[in-house]
């Protein structure tokens, strides 16, 4: 059965489509498919009451800016076939160094930032490091990474403490506003709808990860470690430096999520974003991530974003829906994206099976 | 150091707990010659290369490659000086693609540090059309059979200009016409200089493209050989010391024509994957499963032993009909199992020799009725001597064992049991000629103590040898029968063929 | 289950590194102050007393999850959402002991159900879940941490849902005796937890279901080929786990006397995971120690318990417990092991597949 010999190399539309035919491409198609269904669900439920203006479709980016952050960190330690339960702990004890350092210490802010910057990603390094040169498992290590991180953090403060730096501040009520013309003239539109320093942090970090996952060799090192390490290690890969190199820009980005969480509330909290770790690599995995490895999208990773704000949203709206159900929608929703991933998956070994062994 | 000679490794030493792995052993390599590094499971030949590419440390010895003297510290290191390896196992990323494969680490960019894909795909794709292989580069490398995967690896190799390259056991997941490809790759590397060391276990393979053989027993070196220049039997001889006639001295079972009829299959198959098999089998009869790879027998197996479920067909065991959804309804019709891949379906790699041999015999007692230590403990120690099984004792961890071991304690396993039936999937593969010599004489044994055995193997000479029928599978299905005693290769190969000829037409 | 007692075992054993660590921190507690040894009998409640027995007493409920998890991770899974069971535990618990709410509005030494089906039902709820797990790994071939991931989430959300979101308190005697009564002088979860240990090492041991876990935990292709019904392993384990939650529910209820749905059993999976871990359980499954496991989560307990005894700032208490599960998990890590036991060679380098001499 000679299966191979004569398929030719397809040409530019062809070949886009079979790059996108990629069964795990799908997945991400399966995020937006379910994104756009519930959002057009809350139109036709809400639309009256105003789901569908361009404000609350922001608010939601606004609302949830600073896990997305995370999530893009998290999406390059998950393609490695790792994970990183720190990150929560790692944002808490920045906003805590900044409430701390500048409330009671008095010092700079954003010198609290950069102290904080250097700290986290030095950490996440410290444990990439431990991962790969002592084998001890991702979830053990940053496991214990989590715990020393919100010890330290209590040890700081057993309060909330309020961050009342006027250039802090300000830059947190930063907002651009979206405007459209109006007789000539720029205007706001009603109702009011805007972005703040959050969102375009957002954005800039999730560019940058896809920037690096797509275009340079790192990125592409860490598919090929999350594929198969034995084998990329064998290929000459530089699978140390990888790995490090991944933990340390999700500690610089739990660090950035610490940033933004703490403009959002401007508190610095030791209990913040309690059990955020697992928010964040829910929103991952509904965007396409599989969890052992190999396989994500920052494109995914994005919808997965949207795809978990959604669903407070449509609660806020709903009104006297209590919000654990909140919870039980997300664990639900979890739970139908892991099904896709499994027929997937177990679809496309099928169909290599056929073609060619 | 004559002209082109690129490699010389000599006096290489290497002490492991226990054992001395390499004891004084020379190797030299010339470029534009295959080298083929022989001998049984044990003997050195991957330590060997290990030391070549950074993996082990020698205590003893010098490695001059290219006339200067080095010290591999990693496989990276060795990649960087130019040698290349290419594994039994395929060591690329199913989740990259074909393209990205080749190039992975060292991608050509663009300006602004961004990767040049157009310049990744259409070399990847001159470089495979090259070895005459013309397939979409965009796809990702697990869409594609270990044939084709094992060719990007060379490719890869070649592109990084790689002076040596190692093949280590190549061609064991390869089918005749991938083998053929491979060996015309080979010749023309050759050809452009490369230097090329084959380690194998199939000698006809190691005769037909080598030009020097080196042979390697227990760690020392036995000799240099050009290949022209010694005979197989010859070979063999050196490798483990005897002779090979002794060794194959097997005799095919013996079966009444009045025997009992053990097992009927009828139509059994899976859409899409298997299309209806029927055969027998009587009472201690062998019955061989010839084919080239992908022609469907381990899959005929999986379901005759319930590991794949069959959607449609019969079995009849002893003349009732039967259900196999699992393989416990299987055991439990006193059928046994020796799968191919044993490193995925057969040993329990952290367990005891003790526990693997006993695990099919307490899984049929289940988990109330646990095996005493006393109980367990004597059937291990009754299975390693009746096997041969090199182990100091019984509480060693199966996966410290070589291959062969290996092999022996998972037949040691479905032997416990007693069964009417076994299956054995590549019993052989991966293991040397002593080894191989003794499991077929333990097949046999069993035929004559009434058992029935389905034995696939991809060696025809080891199939017609031992078998009283072969059935032979093309293209998943059933393309004939033949008797054993008086077949011969060419005579099965022509029913394989007849297959491939009609299609090469379309 | 044979023990070779060469000091090359002891030394690459992993369970030796946590008791050795355990003795340690018992020797600096005996230099420092003496009287944390101290025992004494209190007639008035025929309990003994004192800091060891407080270290055992208050391990409890996390001693009981990680006996079940310890299964779980030997089979190469993990579970999540047993934090989320006992909150759900005691949610149902005073749920039914105070169900009628509009006839009986104050708490006191009564229950509206029958004690033996507020225990049942507790456990029942929790086993169902557990199954549900189970059947999700097993069946459905879903990875642990994300299927366990769903009821973590949503766990804590159907808790809320049975209770209304109300805390119902209770004083009945029968329920409150699960965590301050006694048994032979000894408190009550004490004795439970004994009793847990002791099935569970003869369910493990003297039969052969302890090696048939450690099988498909190791090789679950190679288990299913060789006549294990690896799926119902799989699923028996979880179930396990549930029931093992749904009773630590009940003894955290009990201390409490009311239920929460919100605190119950935060962080206990991890506590358990951490408690496997140390005790010298791999996180890839394989061999298990149940023996490993008690000792592990009695580590933590006495971290806990020493920094609450000596002063040590109670905010301190989750860096100190990280602090010392980093330094086990180094000491049991490959590379330490391999170089305090002195072998020559650390050359098991497994490269290129077959293992050739």
């Amino acid at each position: 059965m000679r299966c191979m010999a004569d398929r030719t190399v397809l040409s530019g539309w062809k070949r886009f489509t079979a790059k996108v035919m990629n069964p795990k491409f799908i997945m991400v198609f399966a995020t937006i498919g379910v994104f756009l269904l519930i959002y057009l669900f809350g139109a036709l439920k809400y639309g009256g009451i105003g789901f569908t203006t361009i404000r609350t479709f922001l608010n939601m980016f606004i609302d949830n800016a600073y896990f997305g952050i995370s999530a893009v960190g998290m999406t390059m330690v998950l393609i490695t076939g790792g994970i990183d339960l720190s990150v929560a702990a790692f944002a808490s004890l920045t906003g805590m160094l900044i409430a701390y350092g500048n409330s009671v210490l008095g010092v700079d802010p954003f010198l609290c930032v950069v102290i904080a910057m250097v700290v986290g990603t030095g950490l996440g390094a410290l444990m990439g490091a431990m991962i790969h040169y002592l084998s001890v498992p991702p979830f053990i290590t940053t496991l214990t990474g989590m715990f020393m991180a919100r010890g330290i953090c209590s040890m700081i403060s057993r309060e909330s403490i309020a961050i009342n730096n006027e250039a802090f501040n300000a830059l947190a009520g930063w907002k651009i506003y979206i405007m459209r013309l109006v007789d000539g003239e720029w205007v706001k539109i009603k109702p009011l709808a805007f972005i703040n320093f959050n969102v375009l942090l957002f954005l800039a970090v999730i560019l940058f990860g896809a920037y690096i996952l797509g275009s340079t060799r790192l990125g592409r090192n860490v598919y090929a470690i999350g594929g198969n390490e034995q084998s990329a290690k064998l290929m000459g890969l530089p699978v140390a430096r990888t790995k490090i190199f991944v933990y340390a820009f999700n500690g610089f980005c739990s660090v950035l999520m610490g940033l933004s969480y703490a403009l959002y509330v401007k508190s610095g909290w030791n209990l913040a974003l309690l059990g955020g770790e697992l928010d964040v690599i829910t929103m991952a995995v509904i965007g396409g991530t599989l969890l052992t490895g190999g396989v994500g999208y920052m494109l995914g990773t994005f919808f997965g974003v949207m795809l978990k704000s959604i669903i407070p949203a449509l609660i806020t709206f709903e009104g006297n829906l209590l919000s654990w159900w909140g919870k039980i929608a997300t664990g639900a929703l979890l739970l139908l994206f892991i099904g896709i991933q499994r027929i997937v998956v177990t679809y496309s070994a099928k169909r290599k099976d056929n073609s060619c062994r | 150091m004559p002209d082109n000679q690129i490699l010389a490794m000599k006096g290489i030493e290497i002490q492991f707990p226990g054992v001395k792995a390499l004891d004084k052993v020379d190797f030299d390599l010339r470029a534009g010659e295959v080298h083929a590094l022989l001998g049984e499971n044990g003997a050195g030949k991957s330590t060997l290369i290990k030391c070549l590419t950074g993996v082990h440390h020698m205590d003893a010895g010098n490695i001059r490659y290219d006339g200067k003297e080095i010290t591999p510290t990693s496989p990276q290191a060795a990649i960087a000086m130019g040698i290349s390896t290419v594994f039994q196992e395929i060591n690329l990323c199913q989740n990259l693609t074909v393209a990205e494969n080749i190039f992975v680490g060292r991608q050509p960019m663009k300006r602004l540090n961004a990767i040049n894909w157009k310049s990744i795909n259409e070399r990847a794709e001159a470089l495979l059309s090259r070895f005459n292989i013309h397939i979409d580069v965009t796809r990702p490398l697990d869409y594609y059979a270990t044939g084709i995967q094992q060719m990007v690896s060379i490719a890869r190799a070649v592109d990084i200009k790689a002076k040596i390259l190692i093949l280590d056991e190549p061609t064991s997941s390869l089918d005749e016409n991938e083998v053929e490809r491979l060996f015309d790759v080979v010749m023309d590397l050759k050809a452009h200089g490369m230097g090329i060391i084959f380690i194998t276990h199939f000698l006809d393979q190691a005769f037909k493209i080598s030009d020097r053989l080196t042979v390697l027993r227990n760690g020392h070196l036995v000799g240099n050989y050009e290949a022209q220049s010694i005979s197989k039997i010859e070979l063999v001889r050196q490798m483990i010391g005897k002779n090979m006639e002794e060794i194959f001295a097997l005799k095919r079972p013996t079966v009444a024509p009045d025997a009992d009829m053990m097992l009927e299959v009828d139509s059994l198959g899976i859409t899409g994957k298997v299309e209806d098999v029927s055969f027998n089998l009587k009472k201690g009869e062998l019955i061989g499963f010839a084919g080239l790879l992908g022609s469907g027998r381990t899959e005929t197996a999986e379901m005759v032993f319930g590991v794949t479920r069959a959607e449609h067909g019969t079995i009849r065991i002893k003349g009732k009909t039967v259900r196999i959804h699992s393989p416990i309804d299987a055991i439990g019709h006193r059928m046994a199992f020796c799968p191919e891949d044993r490193k995925r379906d057969g040993i329990i790699g952290d367990l005891s020799i003790r526990e693997n041999i006993a695990l099919v015999v307490q899984s049929q007692r289940g988990a109330l009725r646990p095996m005493s230590s006393k109980e367990s403990q004597e059937l291990a120690d009754r299975f390693i001597r009746m096997l041969d099984i090199a182990t100091p004792n019984a509480d060693k961890k199966v996966s410290e064992l070589s291959g062969g071991n290996q092999q022996k304690v998972i037949l040691a396993r479905w032997m416990a049991t007693q069964p009417e039936l076994l299956i054995l999937d590549e019993p052989t593969r991966g293991i040397d000629v002593g080894a191989k010599a003794e499991i077929q004489r333990l097949m046999l044994k069993m035929c004559a103590e009434g058992v029935s055995v389905i034995f696939i193997s991809s060696e025809l000479d080891e199939i017609l040898r031992c078998s009283n029928r072969v059935l032979v599978m093309r293209d998943r299905c059933k393309a004939g029968e033949l008797p054993g005693g008086t077949s011969r290769q060419e005579d099965i190969l022509q029913v394989i063929a007849e297959g491939s000829k009609a299609e090469e037409g379309a | 289950m044979k023990i070779k007692f060469n000091t090359q075992t002891i030394l690459k054993s992993k369970i030796t590194w946590a008791i050795v660590a355990e003795m340690l921190i018992l020797l600096v507690c005996l230099i420092i102050r003496p009287e944390f040894f101290q025992i004494s009998y209190q007639p008035s409640t025929g309990m003994l007393y004192g800091s060891i027995i407080d270290i055992l007493n208050r391990s409890s409920e996390i001693t009981i999850i990680a006996l079940g998890m310890t299964l779980v991770i030997a089979l190469a899974g993990t579970d999540l959402s047993v934090g989320a069971l006992v909150a759900l535990s005691g949610a149902m618990a005073l749920k039914l002991m105070r169900w009628d709410m509009g006839q009986y509005p104050t708490a006191g030494d009564y229950t509206v159900t029958p004690m033996i089906w507020v225990i049942l039902a507790a456990i029942g709820i929790c086993l169902l879940f557990g199954s549900f797990n189970g059947l999700m790994v097993s069946r459905f071939g879903m990875q642990p941490i994300i299927a366990t991931l769903v009821l973590m989430v949503a766990g804590r959300g159907v808790a809320q849902i049975i209770t209304n979101g109300r805390q119902m308190t209770t004083d009945f005697t029968p329920f409150k005796f699960i965590s301050q009564g006694s048994v032979l002088f000894l408190p009550m979860p004490i004795i439970i937890t004994a009793v847990i240990f002791i099935l569970m090492a003869v369910f493990t041991r003297k039969t052969a279901f302890g090696m048939f876990v450690e099988s498909v935990g190791i090789n679950r292709n190679a288990s299913r080929v060789s006549g294990l019904n690896s799926s119902m392993i799989i699923f028996v384990a979880y179930a396990i786990i549930g029931v093992l939650a749904g009773i630590s529910g009940l003894i955290y209820a009990s201390r409490i006397g009311q239920n929460d749905s919100n605190n119950a059993g935060i962080n206990y999976e991890m506590d358990a995971i951490l408690a496997v871990v140390i005790g010298g359980t791999s996180m890839s499954g394989g061999k298990f120690s149940l023996t490993g496991t008690v000792i592990g989560s009695i580590i933590i307990r006495t971290i806990i318990t020493f920094v609450y005894y000596f002063g040590v700032a109670a905010e301190a208490t989750m860096a100190f417990k990280a602090l010392i599960v980093l330094v086990v998990i180094i000491l049991q890590s490959e590379p330490v092991r391999r170089f305090m036991s002195k072998r020559k060679h650390a050359r098991k380098l497994e490269v290129g597949g077959e293992m050739h001499g």
